[in-house]
Parts: structure tokens; sequence; C-alpha cells
């Protein structure tokens, strides 16, 4: 018997199946809508006939490049010229020298291009510079003394490449609260040598950079207190362990809570004319031009919070203490309302701090600022009066 | 020749039955291991300080405040509660909402019970319970409305709040569904009162709201439709597995045997 020669085929079959896969990934590929792009468009200018208006954003923790540039588009349109915003040493500094700047100048790029200033503000250790996990639990507050020099070494490096962009920088935030002292005691005098080691090498790395000596928090913690210290009683101490020449200007966080705008300030209220308090401690141990810049300030509508005010108080109430500013605090360069947006919903009460929702909703709040900001005529009938039974 | 399918089907059939057998088995096994009383480890091992130190934030009434006696509301009666059953000592830390999950990572508390809405993006860092509260958005209609959900407003009105999250989801819905009318007012309560006289067909507010108004108005015959769900659940940290496994257990027993009920209409 003659043996039958069978053709091999071309393509093994296993070839065969491999091909397909390939053609159906690369038809996948192709389908596939692309992601959305935020490229720049031409550079914006403000539109604004009160300029003390100002916004902290949360722009740091965005994933989409889109998010950010729209959120800024958003703070432009609303009228406010400026934004505070944090920019974590933990997040560019990754390991000792080693940078990672592209999250900073992806914001940089999208605020200047519709025409924002950028105030930030500087704090968040990378686990390098903190104890090792395994000999304590620290958090991201926590900055030992022997990374002091790091930290001021990322502030010089930051204000030399952000030089001409980023001119103001907050060294740290709230120090006067032990949580934000990395659940340790608060200490001025510390904070003042953080300040003392940031100052000069910032300054030599822009000779133009502004060192804003960090905001403290609203509060009436006692002297001893494992929670934190009275932000009165914290700056004087800070006066006191010699910081006038390490900050060329002071950030304040001044909250209404409850109370109206104009209620008046005392040591043992909080409320929003606190900051004048401070500023009388200002006028005692500093020039009396040192600016001042109120990066946190607001009021909350949470329903049920103790601390906050119906959604209708809160619009009147933030319009009015812009009134205010401009009226009566010369000394105020900026008044920055706690906060445009959330990357997302915290869902509980720090929620109703925000102008827009997380998916870029506008509030009615939002629209009151930005008919003030603007200039536009303002809606006076913005709810129904109360409804009366038949 | 005949026999070899026989002995095939035979054969499956024998296989099957093992199969079944063994599944029946398991079952039964799991059912009688989950049916066991086991008691909790000790208490040590579920509160390394030998108390149940509970964050919270007292600033939230009623589900916790600070007065005069000490910290009230329903998140310290179920602490409380919890602490007992699992025969702990129990030490409410009162803090701002800020530092709650911070104090759960620096090892200040072991849990936190303070209307903690369960966060997903926080999964990597804490474990949350079983919830035990829905806060989310309720509709309120009179118990005769032809209203069963949002997409049935068409046409007809709809109260809530200025401003809150109400308003937000009624701006949300007139994209999607044909118009009704917004009716905002200044506060949940006025937004009620507009539905319940009849100025308004439905209201929509937070279920929290809903729920206090109706304990000042029971003789108002409505239906609570609720439109999101905002649910409370206590938190630990993700290395404290055997401390949730008994809060959940405990948290289960209480809400089987009503007392998370009762406790909710105590309080609201």
């Amino acid at each position: 018997m003659n043996a039958v020669k069978v053709a091999q085929p071309f393509i093994s079959r296993w070839g065969l199946w491999l091909m397909r896969v390939w053609i159906a990934w690369a038809v996948l590929v192709q389908i596939t809508p692309a992601g959305p792009r935020a490229p720049l468009d031409a550079p914006q200018t403000v539109q604004t006939v009160h300029p003390v208006v100002c916004v902290h954003t949360r722009l740091i923790d965005e994933v989409y490049e889109w998010v950010i540039q729209r959120s800024l588009q958003m703070v432009r349109e609303m009228g406010a010229d400026t934004i505070v915003e944090f920019f974590p040493w933990a997040y560019a500094e990754p390991a000792p020298g080693q940078y990672n700047w592209e999250g900073f100048d992806r914001i940089a790029k999208h605020a200047r291009n519709q025409g924002l200033h950028v105030i930030a503000r500087m704090g968040f250790v990378p686990a390098w510079a903190r104890p090792k996990e395994t000999e304590r639990q620290t958090t991201l507050n926590y900055l030992p003394d022997e990374s002091i020099d790091e930290f001021a070494r990322f502030v010089a490096a930051f204000a030399a490449r952000y030089a001409g962009v980023m001119d103001q920088i907050i060294i740290w935030n709230e120090p006067n609260l032990s949580f934000e002292w990395g659940y340790q005691q608060v200490d001025p005098a510390g904070y003042a040598r953080l300040l003392k080691a940031v100052y000069a090498p910032a300054h030599a790395a822009n000779p133009a950079v502004m060192i804003l000596g960090a905001p403290l928090a609203p509060t009436l913690e006692p002297s001893g207190s494992p929670n934190g210290l009275d932000d009165l009683l914290y700056l004087e101490a800070l006066y006191q362990a010699g910081a006038v020449p390490y900050f060329d200007a002071l950030a304040m966080h001044t909250y209404g809570f409850t109370e109206p705008p104009e209620a008046p300030p005392g040591p043992q209220t909080l409320n929003f004319r606190r900051a004048e308090l401070l500023h009388n401690i200002m006028l005692r141990y500093d020039r009396p031009d040192k600016p001042v810049y109120i990066t946190e300030t607001g009021w909350n509508d949470h329903p049920r919070w103790t601390k906050a005010v119906r959604p209708s108080l809160r619009v009147a109430y933030t319009i009015q203490a812009f009134e205010w500013a401009e009226q009566e605090w010369s000394w105020v360069d900026k008044l920055c309302v706690w906060a445009f947006r959330y990357p997302a919903a915290t869902r509980s009460y720090p929620d109703n701090f925000t102008l827009v929702t997380p998916d870029l909703q506008r509030k009615p709040i939002y629209s009151a600022i930005q008919a003030y900001a603007r200039g536009w005529e303002r809606s006076t009938d913005l709810w129904l009066p109360a409804p009366i039974a038949p | 020749m005949a026999t070899r399918p026989y002995r095939a089907v035979a054969a499956a059939l024998l296989l099957g039955l093992t199969l079944w057998v063994w599944a029946l088995a398991g079952a039964l096994f799991a059912l009688r291991w989950n049916s066991i009383e086991r008691p909790n480890p000790p208490l040590r091992a579920l509160f390394p300080y030998g108390e149940m130190r509970i964050g919270v934030d007292a600033s939230y009434p009623p589900f916790a405040a600070a007065g005069n006696d000490g910290l009230y509301g329903l998140d310290i009666d179920l602490g409380t509660i919890i602490a007992a059953q699992l025969g702990a000592p129990v030490r409410f830390v009162n803090m701002g909402y800020d530092g709650l999950y911070d104090s759960l990572k620096a090892d200040q508390v072991d849990v936190l019970i303070s209307a903690l809405l369960i966060d997903y993006s926080r999964t990597d860092e804490v474990f949350y319970s079983i919830p035990y509260y829905n806060a989310g958005l309720t509709l309120v209609v009179p118990s005769d409305s032809p209203i069963h959900g949002m997409s049935d407003l068409s046409g007809l009105s709809l109260a809530y709040e200025f401003g809150s999250d109400a308003d937000l989801q009624a701006r949300q819905w007139l994209r999607r569904v044909a118009p009704f009318t917004p009716r905002p007012y200044e506060l949940p309560t006025l937004a009620l009162d507009a539905a319940r006289i009849g100025d308004s067909s439905a209201a929509l507010v937070d279920a929290t709201s809903a729920r206090l108004y109706l304990r000042q108005h029971q003789d108002w015959n409505t239906s609570l439709i609720p439109t999101s769900d905002a649910l409370y659940a206590l938190a630990v940290r993700t290395d404290h597995g055997l401390t949730l496994e008994a809060l959940n257990r405990e948290l289960e027993k209480l809400l089987g045997d009503g007392t998370v009920a009762a406790l909710i209409a105590k309080w609201l």
C-alpha cells in the first residue's frame, strides 16, 4: 500500500486560534472609546468684581485630569481668582531625593490656563521620613525632628520648580491640633523650629516666595489638653518662641459655625470674627502690615450636625462674610471658602461644606457666590414661603 | 454486549448519588457548625487594652451628643449594649469627625460608632460591620397616594429643602423624567408640612428628618419610599478581624431580637 501524503497546513491549528484572538483584541482596542482628555484651551482670565473671593480646592486626589480642568473652569466661572490647594510631600517624594511632580504639574498647568493664582499648602510626611511601622505606628502628620531638614529641602525644591506659578506656600496645617501634629502634644516652639528650618532654603530657591505661617484650627482646648491648644494661646506662644522672622504672612482658618458673620468675637467664642482676635495678637508682636490670608472659612448646612445652619442661612452668611471682609478687614487679602469640591463624598457632614458635588453638580451656594463675585443681580426668592394650612 | 451501556449508566448514577450524599452531608455540617453558640474570644483578644474604646463624634444628635450628664444618643446606647454583651468595660472617646479614622489608625480607639456611613474607598484600612440604620433620602407621601417612586412624580409637585441633598436629587430627576413642579422650602419640616396639608404631592427628605417629623404628626397616614441608601455601620481596623466578627455577631443578635429597632424608635 502506498502511504498517502497529507499536506500540512501552513498555519497550525493553535496558530489559527492565536490569530483569531489577536484580531478580536485589535478590534476591541479600536472600538473602545478613548479616555477623556484635557487639552489646554486658550489662556483665560477671571472676571470678578470682588477679588477677595477665593476657594480652597481638593484636586490632588483627583484621578481624572479632565475633572481637575473642569473644576478649575468652574472656579473661574464662579469669579474666584485664587485657590488654595494641598501639595503633599508624601506624594511627590516617594523615596529620598526622587521627585515625581506629575500630579502637582497638572494642577499648576490647568490653574495657570484658567488664570488662577495658587496658594500651596504643604504637609504629609512620606513613610521613609517617619519611624518604621514595626517600631511605632504613626500617621502622615508625624514629622520627626530628624526629618525636618528633609522637609525643608522638599519645600525648597517645590519653591524652585514652581517659582512664578506658586509663590505662596503654607507650611503645615492646624499644628495646634494633636492629630494634625502626628498625635503628639502640640508644640508651638517645635512649629517655630519647623518654620525656621524651611524659611531660608525656600527663599534661596525662589526669592519671590512668600512663606505663610500655618493656619490654626479654631478651638478652645485648654493648655495641656491631649487634643490640642486654643488657637489664641498657640499663636501667642508661637510668637514668644521667636517665629516672627520666619513667616512672611499668616494663614488663618475662621468658621462661622452657627453664628452670623457680624457676631462679636470673644476668647471663649468660636465664630467668624475670631480672626480679629488672632490679628490683634499679630499686631502686638509683628509688623502691622504683615498680610493675612484666610485660607478656610464658611458655614456648613448639614441637616443634623450641631455646628451647622440651614442651607438658606449658609448662603446668606457666606455672602455677608465676603462683604464684612471687604468693608472691615483691610488686613485680609483673600477669604477662601472651604471647600470647592471633594474628589469623593466623605458621606458625613464635611460634604456639606462644599460648593459642588463630587460629580460637579452646582449647589445653590455656588450660584449665590458666583452672582456676588461677578456682580450679577442676586436672586431674592430662592425658596417658597412656609405653607399655610387651609 | 448489552451490559456495557447499563454499566456506564449505573456508574454515573452511583457517582451522582455519592456526590449528592457528600453535598448533603456538607450542607448539614455547615448548618450545624453555624448554629453552635461559640464563646467570644478572650476580652484581651478583642480589645487589647481590656476595655472597648469607642470613638464617637458627639456633635450629631440624636445619634451622639454631649450633655451635662455626659454623652447620649442612639450610638451611645448601641455601644453600651454591645460592650455589655461582650463583657467589656466601655469608654467613649469624644472627638471631631475629622479625627475619627485617624484615631482608629493610631490605635487611640478600638471601634468607631458614630453614625458612620459605609465608605467603600476606606475599605483598605477599615472593616465595616453590618449596617444598623439607613439614613438615605425618602419620599414621604400620603398612604393613598398614586406615587410609588420618583418616576411617578411627572405632572405633580415635589417639596424639599432648599440646598439639601434632596434638592440635588430632585434636580437630577428633573433631567430624567417628564417635568414635575419643584417646590423648595427653607426647612425639611416645611417641605413635610407642604406634603401633609396638600400643597405638594410628596416631600423628599432624609429618613431621619422624616422619622422625627412623623413622631410629631402621628395622625398623618403616610408611606415612606426610600430613594437612596445611606447605611450606618461600626468600623474597626482591618487587622482586628476577630473584633469585627464579635461585633457583627452581637449586632446580628440586636437586629434580630428587635433591640436596634427599639433604639431607633426611642431616639427617632
